[in-house]
């Protein structure tokens, strides 16, 4: 064997490498890794249909002041934004890193962004990759300032309304908000985001987001 | 770390310049080294007394190709961000064999030719004035042949896609077909040569 090897030029023994290499790729597998998902089509219309891929501001305010940490609030937005402003408990990620990004498998996981279609673009990756928990807050961060940080009471608010926002109120002041009673005097209140009051959370590197160039020889 | 760097952002638009620019280096001297700054060597290969063009390009094409896969496998490079041309079947089928036909007569292929002006082939140069001619002359008619230039389209087509086959598969059948053709091009040589 060992004389049959060195019997070998240099030229036989790289394309002998390059042979058993070849072989061993046989048995390699794909080099695409998780770039690629297969999804269910039909499944995934049927949970959008259903309306089961949304919590609503009022639901996530209620989580979070019960405590619960089941789940993972990600703020999609920029750095920058995440900064001045974000939900308590939120962690940024940006939607190139998302992919990148391993969650447990049964995790809970809730997306948000600005309005609501980055998080409904992320939350189409993640599903396709297989985390059945994910979910969108509906709205987006301007529902959540709408709804939860200055809340409205129309002008003539029947009773049910009333109890509602009164119950509002005590949510929105919770998390540094300012309730509009619709009145006049407060339309001209200036709304000014709350002081992030919560730890400061830990945020991911966040890559650099480049324009689609033309490319190729 | 993960490749690839410009597009994961470790490098900007200036940077990838000078990245090209090295690599370009690279490129020209090892054609240099392989003897093709020599139109007599390039154009050899079309009658088959010198099998080098056939063997340079088929090495680095499974060096590649064998580099990309397991460095995919391993997970340090994603290879759905490496760029791949679209295929226009058609349109390259024809623009494949004008290239062709222009390698014969001119005895150089547009990086080879670039390659022989630095060491001073006046043929090379001459060849390189009618490269850079034809691709004004192109830019000049490209609107007339717009539709024809991007017809058939297929997409970024990969051998895996088009012929399902797994992919590895598809990587030692390159390199089988590599090995076998190294062999029938060595016998070929010899028979010519005679």
């Amino acid at each position: 064997m060992k004389s049959f090897i060195s019997k070998l030029n240099i030229k036989q023994k790289l394309a002998a490498v390059a042979l058993l290499l070849g072989i061993i790729a046989i048995f390699a597998g794909n080099p695409y890794k998780d770039a690629y998902a297969k999804i269910d089509t039909k499944e995934i219309a049927l949970i959008i249909q259903k309306e089961l891929d949304h919590i609503t501001a009022e639901e996530l305010a209620d989580w979070i002041i019960q405590g619960k940490s089941d789940y993972r609030l990600i703020d999609l937005r920029s750095e920058k934004e995440f900064e001045e402003y974000h939900i308590p408990t939120a962690e940024n990620i940006q939607l190139t890193m998302l992919s990148d990004y391993t969650f447990l498998p049964a995790e809970k996981i809730i997306l948000y962004s600005e309005g609501g279609i980055h998080s409904a673009q992320a939350w189409f990756l993640l599903v396709a990759k297989g985390y059945r928990n994910a979910y969108m807050l509906k709205g987006g961060l301007e529902e959540w300032k709408d709804k939860i940080l200055f809340p409205t009471i129309s002008q003539n608010p029947s009773p049910d309304e009333v109890k509602h926002f009164e119950k509002i109120k005590e949510v929105s002041k919770y998390f540094g908000g300012s309730p509009q009673t619709g009145k006049e005097e407060n339309v001209t209140i200036k709304q000014t985001l709350p002081k992030l009051e919560m730890p400061k959370q830990v945020t991911p590197q966040v890559g650099t987001q480049k324009k689609k160039k033309k490319e190729g020889c | 770390m993960n490749a690839p760097f410009f597009k994961y952002g470790l490098f900007g638009d200036d940077f990838s310049l000078v990245v090209a620019f090295l690599i370009g280096i690279g490129f020209g001297f090892f054609l240099e080294r392989a003897g093709f700054g020599s139109a007599k060597k390039l154009t050899a290969q079309f009658y088959f007394i010198d099998m080098s063009v056939f063997k340079v390009m088929f090495t680095a094409i499974v060096t590649a190709m064998l580099g990309l896969y397991y460095l995919g496998v391993l997970g340090l490079i994603n290879l759905s961000l490496v760029y791949l041309t679209p295929t226009y079947l058609i349109p390259q089928i024809l623009g494949g064999l004008i290239l062709g036909i222009g390698f014969v007569i001119g005895g150089y292929c547009p990086g080879t030719s670039c390659v022989a002006v630095s060491t001073g082939k006046i043929d090379a140069l001459v060849f390189l004035i009618g490269v850079v001619a034809g691709i004004f002359a192109f830019g000049e008619v490209f609107p007339l042949i717009k539709n024809f230039y991007y017809s058939s389209d297929m997409g970024q087509l990969t051998l895996p896609q088009l012929l399902n086959i797994p992919y590895g598969l598809i990587v030692f059948l390159v390199v089988l077909m590599a090995v076998g053709g190294f062999i029938g091009a060595e016998f070929v040589e010899k028979k010519m040569k005679k």
